[in-house]
């Protein structure tokens, strides 16, 4: 067996310095045929949970959108194939590919916010006095363990139509219109205030783990960037930013799949209304399968929705798939 | 194995013995002996708010006495019951006895998941209304038993009425629209708390037009939302909603309204007459303050059209106390305790024998004219789909307060309508 | 290099806002949870609860069987994250440090098991759960709970135990420890930071489950916080009071726990970086 060092490529550790040792190491004994078993063994348990837990009803999830299964049939446990019905009727219907558009829009503006801002306030954390950023620490925090349920009900109250604190503000700031607006009641508004819910329970994990990596920079390299005549804006491009790179990268990765499945948030804060213009994949698919009865189509959303995270996320699977190859 | 050949059965043989599934599933199903059923307990779903608490304690009583079993009543939200019976009907313990709409029994009936009821109709059932009995009749056979009827009515404020200086109830539609916005003039409150998706008024609106919410195309229903008979229902809705600071996309459920109007400061809202019961539980104080009167119609002869809302009783098919169900079903809706929920809720009892119940209860007797001028939605196994989360219906209500005009809105959600109307069972 | 007042002044005025923007909405919902409704329901806000109510909470927790969803959710979400902790610590630590052959397919599936989404597949796990006769049981629900985080801890965990010093390790098998006996003795311990934020991002996932829950259990002995409060507040929606009571009862031992092991799971971050 050889022991290894490598550079993990995900997950925060992930900013570390790429210098340390290559594959090999060096070979404390020979491997026995034990050791060799050794890893599967490790990995046995995730592997048998992932097959059995995941696996399973994935295969189930497939199976079952070959098949017409309405209330009827799931009362009386009556399996009934129609072969690839429910992909034509889905893949024929304006509506299905609406909401797939909407559900990348919404992905994009939605990341795109979080590590936009979430990177600038990591950076702001890193230039802050210790005592202001204990502070804003603490208030990162707060808003990041708030459990989406309660988080989002929060949200209800502040923008209810009536007594909501944020129709007062915009009233009192002299928008008059707004004193009693209802946010669900638009397209545009219930996404704004969706989205400002996700941005502002996503941020602080952005944020607090950048600042983190920052943390890691060895000084040395902005010294070297300032001897060569280097401002700030060109050491934070040539510096500060490589650096970063792979960590942005996996956190991208990461926010891409949160957002993409933000069930709770869209479906609590307004059931995916008005008349189901904010319905985002997921919860077009729990509104087609469950909540209309229509569970074969229901699965065929599903696997559907599946296959387009797939593709949205395929450049960062690469990019692993050949890292991880580079290091074999 | 056993799942799959009881599957296949119930295929083969769903037109005339689905009952024998429960029956054959468990084989626990004890026939009464002298022991009577002693250590069963059957399960009933009743819906929140129909049935009252003294009700099912004298009825429970009852039962034990007579089977020497219990019986666990379990309360449901009307929000997703759909979702929950279908899954419920689908599993091993499914509730034995369940009260379902009856605008969703044709559905389920369809579905064989409801026990036939034949020998308990030829057993008890000879004086059923025959009108009232009409939604569980299935292809013939009979899949639940009627259970109750209720039109809404208007319940009002009679302390905010007379602060605002009135002394009569409203005996047509102007009349009403110029005494809510006296309220609205006079006094602080606000004069009706109408939400912009109570669907049921909105169909009975509908109905007191002479209208349909769906007509026949070929052998398919489709949408009938931009008939004129329809929109002037939704003007007039939009009409007296425009007095309301309720929310326009919400429901009278979300939150209750009785509790909205326990608050004191409503002049009135249109619903059943128990839901005054949800008022006085959240604020007994008001209950000397409530009024009841029928909805007014556009002239003074004719109330305005009600949905004929009711409940059924059914029995599970998946159910292994089929027996004990029926015996459950003989005594809830026996003279006795069908004539005690009619006094108790001031709802129509499923025999015209027991209506004398209904004597002097204040609510029933604002209910009752509107009665004979009520109708329901069609009793169609299509329908049920219609009323699954994001219902149509309610969405055209909300486009059309908020200011599209009733044949946009028609135009808006017929897409989705007629799909529902037309979905694979 | 000396900055300018606003130079100085600007970030720390830029913190403030950010902070008093972060920390309003949770600062709301206790602040309702303890007004008197008179005070919610007013034309003008009341910024600071004056006269304390502990009314809303009563009507909160006054519902039949909350303490049962209490303790469901607990024991759920402590068993998934006490499971998933121990088996993606054995995964990370083959992942990390060993190399065999299909290492690069294992990391693979994990990444796209992470990208399940659980939502989507209710009716199919509902069946199955059903077919199994388990309905109505926590066992299904702390089985599901531990595989939707175990991916993700699994693949954190790897960059953790990646980020332990091999010589630390090498040089405690010099002084005649067994591999396991390394592992135990010295990364473990190294590894409590990256075991803690993980363990945090699974209390989290598992706390706030609502839509299997609500599929798989009928039965009100078997139900959870979340579908507690996402019934409380169809059915109190506008009793703004009682709502924020039960988010705040929702939230708080989230919000302790993050205060518990935030200083250890942020450094854990810090560390798991340094350390290279």
């Amino acid at each position: 067996m050889t022991v290894q060092t490598e550079r993990p490529p995900s997950g925060p550790a992930d900013v570390r310095k790429a210098d340390d040792g290559g594959p090999g190491g060096q070979k404390k004994r020979a491997a026995s045929r034990a050791g060799a078993l050794a890893p599967y063994l490790l990995l046995l348990p995730a592997c048998v949970a992932t097959v059995l837990l995941l696996g399973w009803p994935l295969l189930k999830d497939v199976l079952l959108s070959f098949q017409n299964l309405n209330m009827a049939q799931l009362i009386q446990h009556v399996t009934e194939w129609n072969g690839v019905d429910n992909y034509k009727e889905t893949l024929t219907s304006e509506d299905f590919w609406r909401v797939t558009l909407r559900s990348i829009v919404f992905t994009a503006v939605n990341v795109v916010l979080i590590m936009v801002v979430g990177t600038l306030i990591g950076l702001l954390l890193a230039r802050l006095g210790s005592r202001m950023r204990f502070t804003l620490m603490v208030g990162l925090v707060l808003a990041w363990a708030m459990p989406p349920v309660a988080a989002t009900t929060v949200y209800q109250w502040l923008f209810a139509q009536r007594f909501g604190v944020v129709n007062w503000v915009l009233d009192k700031l002299g928008w008059h219109s707004m004193a009693d607006y209802s946010w669900t009641s638009s397209q545009m508004s219930t996404f704004f205030v969706v989205i400002l819910l996700i941005v502002w329970m996503s941020i602080p994990f952005v944020a607090i783990s950048l600042y983190a990596a920052t943390t890691t920079i060895p000084k040395e390299l902005y010294e070297a960037a300032s001897l060569d005549g280097a401002g700030a804006w060109r050491s934070f491009t040539t510096v500060t930013l490589p650096f970063l790179r792979p960590f942005l990268l996996a956190t991208t990765f990461l926010e891409i799949i949160w957002v993409f499945k933000a069930f709770v948030q869209v479906f609590t804060f307004n059931g995916g209304g008005p008349d189901r213009l904010t319905e985002i994949l997921p919860v077009y698919a729990y509104v087609e399968g469950v909540g209309n009865q229509h569970y074969g189509m229901g699965a065929a959303i599903a696997v559907l929705t599946i296959l387009i995270l797939l593709g949205l996320t395929a450049y960062y699977l690469r990019i692993v798939l050949k890292q991880e190859e580079d290091e074999l | 194995m056993k799942r799959k050949l009881i599957a296949a059965i119930g295929v083969a043989g769903m037109l005339f013995s689905v009952a024998a599934c429960g029956g054959d599933d468990g084989g626990s199903d004890k026939k009464a002996g002298a022991d009577g059923y002693a250590g069963e307990t059957l399960t009933v779903w009743v819906m929140d708010g129909s049935s009252p608490d003294q009700w099912q304690k004298d009825l429970a009583a009852e039962f034990e006495k007579k089977t020497k079993a219990k019986v666990e009543f379990e309360v449901q939200q009307w929000n997703g019951i759909q979702q929950k019976l279908t899954t419920a009907l689908s599993e091993e313990n499914p509730p034995d006895v369940f009260e379902i709409g009856n605008t969703q029994t044709p559905a389920y009936a369809k579905t064989g998941g409801l026990a036939d009821l034949a020998d308990l109709k030829s057993e008890i059932g000879g004086e059923w209304t025959e009108s009232l009995n009409e939604s569980s009749i299935f292809e013939g056979k009979q899949y639940a038993a009627p259970w109750y009827f209720a039109n809404r009515v208007v319940l009002y404020n009679k302390k905010v009425w007379a602060d605002a200086g009135l002394k009569e109830t409203p005996k047509t539609r102007d009349e009403f629209y110029d005494a809510l916005k006296t309220i609205g003039e006079k006094t602080d409150a606000e004069p009706i708390y109408l939400p912009g998706q109570n669907w049921y008024h909105f169909v009975g609106l509908v109905i007191g037009e002479g209208g349909e919410l769906v007509k026949k195309d070929g052998d398919k229903y489709v949408s009938n939302l931009d008939d004129p008979k329809v929109v002037a229902a939704a003007e007039t809705y939009k009409k007296f909603q425009s007095l309301s600071k309720a929310p326009k996309d919400k429901d009278e459920a979300t939150p209750q309204q009785g509790e909205v109007f326990a608050k004191g400061n409503v002049g009135a809202f249109i619903g059943m007459g128990w839901e005054a019961g949800i008022a006085i539980k959240a604020n007994p104080k008001i209950e000397k303050e409530i009024g009841y009167f029928t909805i007014p119609g556009a002239t003074a002869d004719k109330p305005e059209g009600v949905f004929l809302g009711g409940s059924n009783l059914a029995v599970a098919a998946g159910s292994k106390k089929q027996d004990l169900a029926k015996e459950f079903l003989k005594i809830a809706l026996s003279d006795k305790f069908e004539g005690q929920l009619a006094k108790l809720n001031g709802v129509i009892p499923n025999k015209e024998s027991l209506q004398s119940n209904l004597e002097g209860n204040a609510p029933a007797e604002a209910a009752a004219p509107a009665a004979a001028v009520g109708g329901t939605t069609p009793l169609i196994p299509e329908w049920a789909a219609v009323e699954n989360d994001p219902n149509p219906i309610k969405t055209y209500l909300t486009a059309v307060l908020n200011g599209k005009s009733p044949a946009d809105a028609a135009k808006q959600v017929e897409g989705e309508f007629n799909k529902r109307l037309a979905q694979q069972q | 290099m000396k900055r300018s007042l606003i130079g100085r002044l600007w970030p720390n005025v830029t913190a403030v806002v950010l902070f008093l923007g972060f920390v309003f909405p949770v600062y709301w919902m206790f602040a309702t949870a303890f007004k008197p409704t008179g005070d919610i329901v007013s034309e003008n806000p009341v910024w600071f609860p004056t006269d304390v109510t502990f009314e809303h909470f009563r009507t909160a927790v006054d519902v039949d069987h909350f303490w049962t969803y209490v303790t469901n959710s607990l024991t759920v979400t402590v068993l998934a994250v006490v499971f998933s902790l121990i088996i993606a610590l054995a995964g990370s630590f083959a992942l990390a440090r060993m190399r065999f052959r299909g290492r690069r397919h294992f990391i693979i599936v994990f990444m796209l098991a992470q990208m399940a989404p659980w939502e989507v597949m209710i009716i199919a796990m509902y069946m199955i759960v059903r077919d199994a006769s388990m309905l109505n049981s926590l066992v299904p629900l702390t089985l599901f709970y531990t595989m939707m985080i175990l991916p993700f801890t699994i693949l954190t965990l790897r960059g953790f135990v990646a980020a332990v010093p091999k010589e630390l390790e090498e040089s405690a098998m010099v002084d005649g420890c067994t591999r396991r006996q390394a592992f135990r003795r010295v990364i473990l311990p190294l590894l409590a930071p990256g075991l803690m934020s993980t363990s945090l991002f699974g209390f989290i996932t598992a706390w706030n489950e609502f839509a299997l829950v609500l599929v798989l259990n009928k039965d009100a002995e078997a139900q959870t916080l979340p579908l507690w409060l996402s019934r409380f507040q169809t059915q109190f929606g506008d009793d703004w009071g009682a709502t924020m009571a039960a988010s705040s009862l929702v939230s708080v031992p989230i919000l302790i726990l993050f205060v518990f092991l935030q200083r250890k799971a942020v450094s854990g971050l810090t560390a798991g970086a340094v350390k290279g």
